[in-house]
């Protein structure tokens, strides 16, 4: 079949494009900062080895505009097309999807990612689409469906695969129960870094610390921890899977050795631990993957990397760890469900910077119930460890309900939603009631990434600079020229509200999406 | 910081730790986060006591190359453990726990929500079917009523022949109504779900917590 994975341009009022970022959160910016949708990359290798006529279809990534995308797609003519939908684009795919439909009628539209997999009845009530698949395991189950599709003209009829939602008739849908939430890893592909374009990824990036950078087959897929309310790696219905480490170092020796790359980021929910950290990391060192100037990055949780191991990882090269670190008084973790605790912050910053890597933390503000001591206690404290050198970067966010999780849902029944139409999700600006004005913590951003000009900031970051093994100055200005870049981006995307008058306690819109 | 209660090396490689309980709401099937104090890092177990027992009880398996697991193992009564929690919505459901059979399958510490289940809920229909490599790995087997433990050991021992959980439901299909539990190793619930799914076991009877 000819199976299209598609990722439309979606451009904003301010001239701003959709990104895909961290947590496969969407925000605008108007720099560009391209993440390779891992999962949906394996799947469409995944399709191309089954002996489908696959198209990677990033007009994002491939620096389309809207119509240009739209009529390529239309001339290629696809018989599947597949999308990944999250909530602050929700209503602009249901519109995507009635046009696609009304060129291609016949055409087989399959939605999938966070957002309709929590709500796959509304999809299908505000589009066209004929199939909503409910599993995070995009690959797998599209290994299966699209094949089944293929031999079987009756297929909405006969089709049990499960974690489908499927189109009949009209509005007469038909569910297939809920997904398998457990897959073997193993047997889904490695990416085809060619099929995808990998270049296209590889140098606008803000966590890479080098490029050509890359991001690697994920080793786990959702999260180990998986209870943070706010995540959409989290729910009863979500386990994590892992990837064997041996797999995963084959692909680090291949993208090293075969595509020249200077930085792997591992953007996993969150990456091994453990037994198989050190594993990974002895492995790296084994394979002399340490000495080829090629840096790595990981996504992990505070509490889950024992000094050993992040010694280990120092001498295998390891330096950008993005850490969620959210806030700095113990009732927002709590509500979060974080399961770490702020006493053990600074032990695990520290052993992580004495071994030469790279802490990142990410920062929210703009929780229904955050009070003004408990946001100036998380910006003091964010200053603090920014300054004492114990943070090297951060990316503070306005902690926005997405996807129906958990944070979602509780926001919905404690009805502190100031709106509910899905196109002010896009994390731009506060949509919750909050104890204190929004300008509050508009103004708390503003503070938390003015850290990057303080004097002493820019100290610590050269002493830092100079323990590097490789003493790569040229790395000071790429990486802090781009840092900068994107401190003002941060800043404007999050605090283009203040002084608007969208105060705290607005009644809820009454726009239905 | 809560103090340790009881020890019991149930096996070489497996300890159980008895602790003191936090005063908060559990639920059978829930996990915690344990910690060493000062260690800076913590692990999630799932609990193995019931829901109301006035302390916690862990099964802790030793994890050859682990960073965590083999400083509890050197634990003693009186020593001090991090514990944050509960976390988790790996329990039965309030409305199904009348009247329903449940299934649970599980590998090695894994038995330990379903242990939990069977102390807290005592008229609870089940059956446990339990993967283990070695016999004396059949932790808290009498705790379950006994025709519903069936201990699935891997290894030959006397004159029994080794069979494993997916053997088990293979040979002996599971009734595509009952609501299925899948605890423990990746690799078994992998294998164990593909088989269920073959036996018309609807996937949103099938339930799952994965260990590692």
């Amino acid at each position: 079949m000819r199976v299209a994975i598609s990722y439309p341009p979606i451009i904003n009022k301010y001239g701003q494009k959709a990104m895909v970022s961290q947590n496969r959160n969407v925000q605008f910016f108007k720099k560009p900062t391209y993440l390779l949708p891992v999962t949906h990359a394996q799947a469409t290798t995944w399709l191309r080895d089954l002996g489908h006529d696959v198209l990677w279809d990033d007009g994002n990534a491939q620096l389309k505009s809207y119509d240009q995308w739209f009529s390529d797609l239309i001339n290629w003519q696809p018989e599947v097309i597949v999308f990944e939908s999250t909530t602050p684009v929700m209503k602009f795919y249901w519109r995507t999807v009635n046009q696609v439909k009304e060129r291609l009628p016949d055409c087989i539209v399959v939605m999938t990612g966070y957002h309709s997999m929590r709500k796959p009845e509304e999809t299908m009530a505000e589009s066209l689409t004929d199939i909503v698949l409910r599993s995070s395991h995009v690959d797998f189950a599209l290994a299966r469906l699209i094949p089944f599709i293929s031999t079987n003209p009756s297929w909405r009829l006969t089709c049990n695969l499960e974690g489908l939602l499927i189109r009949m008739k009209g509005i007469e849908l038909r569910s297939t129960g809920n997904f398998r939430q457990v897959e073997p890893l193993e047997r889904s592909p490695l990416v085809d870094r060619d099929l995808v374009q990998w270049n296209n990824y590889a140098f606008e990036n803000g966590n890479f610390l080098q490029t050509p950078g890359t991001y690697a087959t994920s080793v786990i897929r959702d999260c180990m921890f998986g209870k943070c309310t706010f995540c959409r790696y989290n729910g009863s219905d979500l386990t994590f899977s892992m990837m064997p480490v041996e797999r995963s170092l084959d692909e680090y020796e291949n993208l090293i050795n075969n595509f020249g790359v200077k930085e792997i980021f591992d953007d996993s929910g969150v990456w091994y631990r453990g037994r198989e950290a050190r594993q990974f990391a002895q492995g790296i060192i084994d394979r002399g993957l340490n000495k080829k100037g090629c840096y790595f990055g990981i996504n992990t949780r505070f509490e889950y990397l024992d000094e050993e191991t992040i010694k280990l990882m120092g001498k295998a090269n390891f330096r950008f760890v993005l850490l969620g670190y959210e806030a700095a008084d113990d009732e927002t973790l709590q509500r979060l469900n974080k399961g770490y605790q702020l006493q053990h912050v600074e032990s695990c910053l520290k052993w992580m910077t004495k071994y030469g890597l790279h802490p990142h933390l990410t920062i929210m503000v703009g929780y229904y119930w955050q009070t003004q001591e408990q946001l100036d206690k998380t910006v003091a404290e964010v200053k603090r460890l920014m300054l004492s050198g114990l943070a090297r970067t951060l990316q503070v966010t306005l902690c926005t309900p997405l996807d129906y999780t958990a944070y979602h849902q509780e926001c919905i029944k404690e009805g502190v939603l100031l709106t509910q139409d899905y196109d002010d999700f896009d994390m731009s600006k506060l949509i919750v009631k909050t104890p204190v004005p929004h300008d509050r913590y508009y103004g708390a951003v503003r503070d938390m990434y003015s850290v990057a000009f303080h004097p002493r900031f820019i100290f610590r970051q050269l002493q830092f600079l100079l323990k590097f093994r490789k003493r790569d100055w040229q790395f000071l200005f790429t990486y802090g020229l781009r840092a900068i870049r994107r401190v003002r981006q941060h800043i404007f995307n999050l605090t283009r509200n203040e002084g608007t008058p969208a105060a705290y306690a607005l009644p809820t819109k009454n726009v239905k999406y | 910081m809560y103090r340790i209660l009881e020890v019991a090396h149930l096996t070489e490689s497996t300890v159980r730790l008895r602790t003191e309980r936090p005063r908060v709401k559990i639920l059978a099937g829930q996990c915690f986060n344990v910690g060493v104090p000062g260690s800076g890092i913590n692990r999630e177990y799932s609990m193995y006591s019931a829901a109301d027992a006035p302390y916690l009880d862990f099964l802790i398996k030793v994890v050859d190359g682990g960073c965590v697991s083999p400083i509890f193992q050197k634990l003693q009564v009186g020593d001090a453990v991090e514990i944050d929690g509960p976390y988790g919505d790996f329990c039965l459901k309030e409305n199904e726990i009348e009247g329903q059979h449940f299934v649970f399958l599980a590998t090695g510490t894994g038995i330990a929500p379903f242990h939990s289940f069977a102390l807290t809920y005592p008229t609870l229909s089940y059956t446990v079917l339990h993967g283990i490599r070695e016999p004396n790995e059949q932790y808290g087997s009498e705790d379950f009523r006994r025709e519903s433990y069936i201990p699935c050991i891997s290894k030959n021992y006397l004159d029994r022949t080794s069979i494993r959980i997916t053997d088990y439901i293979y040979s002996n299909p599971i009734s595509a109504n009952s609501i299925v539990y899948l605890c423990g190793n990746r690799n078994m619930i992998v294998d164990a779900l593909e088989i269920l799914r073959e036996q018309g076991v609807p996937g949103d009877n099938l339930i799952t917590e994965v260990f590692f």
